[in-house]
């Protein structure tokens, strides 16, 4: 993945067509996309295969764009399956079972290829593939997408994507036979997963693995460290181009300048003003979300507090037990942001209100 | 290993796979506007719960159903619905099959603006938690949040003060008074730290993060700059959407879902008041009827008359009902979720904006 390769696309004769009506299975050029949970999801699964099998298998899902020719991959699961030196077997009825529970979380998704966990393609792998591109149950008439991603541990994680087109031998073998043409891939991480992914790439350095989840102001700092950094090491290029000890370079120069330029130029008064008011706005509804809160807490607890003193009506009308004793039935703060139940808090609402102590009905 | 020692052991600490991570991501950005919730399997190892894989729940199609406000009540009770427990069951013995942990560790649920504590939620969260052995969390994924620039995602479980409360089903002041508990005590809040596998450590390493530290060749001219794949194509870049200075949308936003919560919090209030008058109504007709009970007795004894039962009024006048405080409880606890996005949105953004002034005021150092 750390080069990109140039793909030259091989159309193959097609086998006869099963069925006249139907549109014959098509080798036209399908390019890949990979979301990264569902390669994730692939690692997971290869690290806890059983102790006996080299490679795992499993289900791609995703969706196919209206003409074909672009498949995205958004989801997968695994397979049970077991590999021996003759023979190969795959439980069928796991995989319906599968992928009806699947579609039904994800109705717009479909079935479009299968994956496996070692780089290798054998014959096992040409059977199972043309299991999966054929009518009914897969594919049929889109190619099967096969992804294979290999997860040799101290190696790179390197992740080919093939299309299928039936090669025969002879008729006895053209069943466990196929052509496997690499398509080109990619893996895109939409914008939703960045700040995720962030976390999760913050983890990558440490003994253990682990990253705990930071706080706002703690990504900001670090976003911001790094911006500094990167601006050091422009100043430091630019500096040097002026004593001469490097090239100048009028793309970089000219890519300075545009940047430079977008920094808006206002007036001093503008920028003092328009700050004062959005500074005041933020602590403006700062102040008031905590004004609420404290409010809302006063009136809960007024609301549930023991009756201590019964004499006192002013208390009392605090109290407000449950057992509808008469006092503390004030206008309670309607119409404002009261909220306390007493209505001693800020009883400046509506000029009904009789004070503090006083009922009203 | 005995069950009954894992069950002493209080959860402290959540810990996540990045595979979870990245699966409730994509779930919740694809359901956005509405909800998406999902389940989370996983294990317990001595206080600390690890969830390992996550699968979403089932729900009604959008299109399908004339109502918004249904399709979101539905999707938001998924996680009890009968069909989907089935749903659950099945997905977790078929997950068994290869090698994913079985044990049911909770459910998540996604949200916009941090706007989740609902009936439902703690509906939800109960029905899990409810079993006894059962580490259950809720993880809360907010989308919105998440995409100004750090990660949130919140773990929480009911406090055990409240699931007493819960389970006797009765919020009435006198049994809140007697077991003291607070809109506060709802939930307790779990840390979590995010955990990758060595196969997935290998592949972030590979992955270009940042702008090569080595020194790179001089560009030909301004488009091969622009346009060179390796600088502009790098999937684990440093994440600069946490330096962007839009104040204005999360502040209306915030408003309005403060103003939402006072005026569930007035109604509420009116309902109680109601149930104050009406409660006082019926104490004075109670007290009038007995007077003018004892006023006949005392008459029937004069003229030698049996006298009439004192305490029929009980028979006679229903006292009303007092409402549930739960919803109150809810509404506050919400308030304060809200308080405190708004808190921690302050700090960010004046730091920011005092680094903006400083930086366009020409001369200025302070």
């Amino acid at each position: 993945m750390a080069t990109s390769n140039n793909y030259l696309h091989l159309a193959r004769p097609l086998a006869p067509a099963p069925i006249a009506t139907s549109l014959p299975s098509t080798t036209s050029p399908v390019s890949v996309t990979l979301q990264p949970q569902a390669l994730f999801s692939i690692l997971d699964h290869a690290s806890r295969r059983p102790a006996d099998q080299e490679r795992v298998i499993g289900t791609l899902l995703g969706t196919r764009s209206e003409d074909g020719t672009e498949v995205s991959v958004t989801n997968c699961y695994a397979i049970p399956h077991t590999e021996t030196g003759e023979q190969v077997e795959v439980d069928m009825d796991y995989q319906k079972r599968m992928l009806e529970l699947h579609l039904r979380a994800a109705p717009k998704e479909v079935l479009v290829g299968w994956y496996a966990t070692s780089g290798e393609l054998n014959t096992f792998s040409a059977l199972i593939q043309n299991f999966y591109s054929q009518q009914g149950e897969g594919t049929f008439p889109h190619p099967a997408v096969h992804l294979t991603v290999s997860t040799v541990a101290g190696k790179e994680v390197e992740a080919n994507t093939y299309i299928s087109a039936p090669i025969g031998v002879t008729p006895e073998r053209a069943a466990d036979s196929c052509l496997f043409i690499p398509v080109p891939h990619e893996i895109r991480y939409d914008e939703a997963s960045k700040s995720g992914l962030e976390m999760i790439a913050g983890a990558r350095n440490k003994e253990n693995r682990e990253q705990i989840l930071q706080t706002d102001i703690e990504t900001l700092e670090s976003a911001i460290e790094q911006v500094l950094e990167m601006l050091e090491r422009v100043s430091a290029y630019v500096s040097d181009v002026l004593d001469e000890e490097k090239e100048p370079s009028t793309a970089l120069g000219q890519f300075l300048l545009n940047t430079l330029s977008l920094a808006p130029k206002v007036d001093a008064e503008d920028i003092e003003r328009d700050f004062n008011n959005h500074i005041q706005d933020v602590l403006l509804v700062s102040y008031l979300a905590n004004t609420i809160r404290t409010q809302i807490d006063l009136s809960n607890r007024l609301a549930t507090a023991a009756i201590t003193m019964g004499g006192d009506s002013n208390v009392a009308a605090g109290a407000g037990g449950g057992d509808g004793k008469e006092g503390g039935k004030q206008g309670g703060g309607r119409g404002g942001r009261e909220g306390g139940r007493g209505g001693r808090g800020g009883g400046d609402r509506e000029g009904g209100q009789a004070g503090p102590g006083g009922r009203r009905e | 290993m005995a069950d009954s020692g894992l069950k002493d052991v209080p959860l402290r600490e959540v810990q996540v796979e990045a595979l979870v991570v990245m699966r409730i991501i994509k779930h919740s950005s694809q359901a956005f506007p509405s909800y998406a919730t999902g389940s989370l399997v996983g294990m317990d190892v001595n206080g600390v719960l690890q969830i390992t894989n996550s699968f979403p729940f089932p729900t009604v199609d959008s299109t399908s159903s004339d109502d918004r406000h249904d399709n979101s009540n539905s999707a938001a009770a998924a996680p009890r619905a009968k069909s989907n427990v089935a749903y659950q069951n099945e997905m977790i013995k078929l997950l068994r099959e290869v090698n994913v942990d079985a044990q049911t560790t909770g459910w998540y649920l996604s949200t916009s603006m941090g706007n989740f504590i609902s009936a439902n939620t703690v509906e939800n969260q109960y029905f899990y938690q409810k079993e006894p052995n059962e580490r259950a969390v809720t993880l809360v994924h907010d989308v919105s949040r998440s995409s100004t620039g750090s990660l949130s995602l919140k773990a929480f479980r009911l406090s055990s003060t409240f699931m007493a409360a819960y389970k006797e089903g009765k919020f009435t002041t006198e049994t809140i008074q007697k077991s003291n508990l607070r809109y506060q005590d709802i939930f307790t809040e779990l840390p979590i730290t995010i955990h990758n596998s060595h196969l997935l450590t290998s592949l972030l390493h590979q992955l270009p993060a940042q702008p090569a530290k080595k020194e790179l060749s001089i560009p030909a001219d301004l488009a091969s700059l622009t346009h060179d794949p390796a600088l502009t194509h790098i999937p684990l870049a440093p994440n600069f959407d946490s330096l962007e200075l839009s104040i204005d949308p999360f502040l209306e936003k915030s408003c309005d879902l403060l103003l939402d919560s006072i005026e569930n919090h007035h109604n509420e209030l009116n309902n109680h008041q109601y149930y104050q008058r009406s409660l006082a109504r019926e104490q004075a007709k109670i007290t009038q009827w007995q007077a003018k009970r004892k006023a006949e007795n005392q008459a029937r004894a004069i003229t030698k008359q049996p006298p009439l039962p004192e305490d029929e009024w009980q028979r006679l006048f229903k006292l009303p009902q007092e409402p549930s405080r739960l919803d109150i409880m809810l509404n506050s606890r919400q308030v304060e979720q809200y308080a405190r996005q708004v808190d921690a949105f302050t700090a960010s953004v004046s730091g920011k904006m005092f680094a903006v002034k400083t930086n366009l005021l020409p001369g200025e150092l302070a």
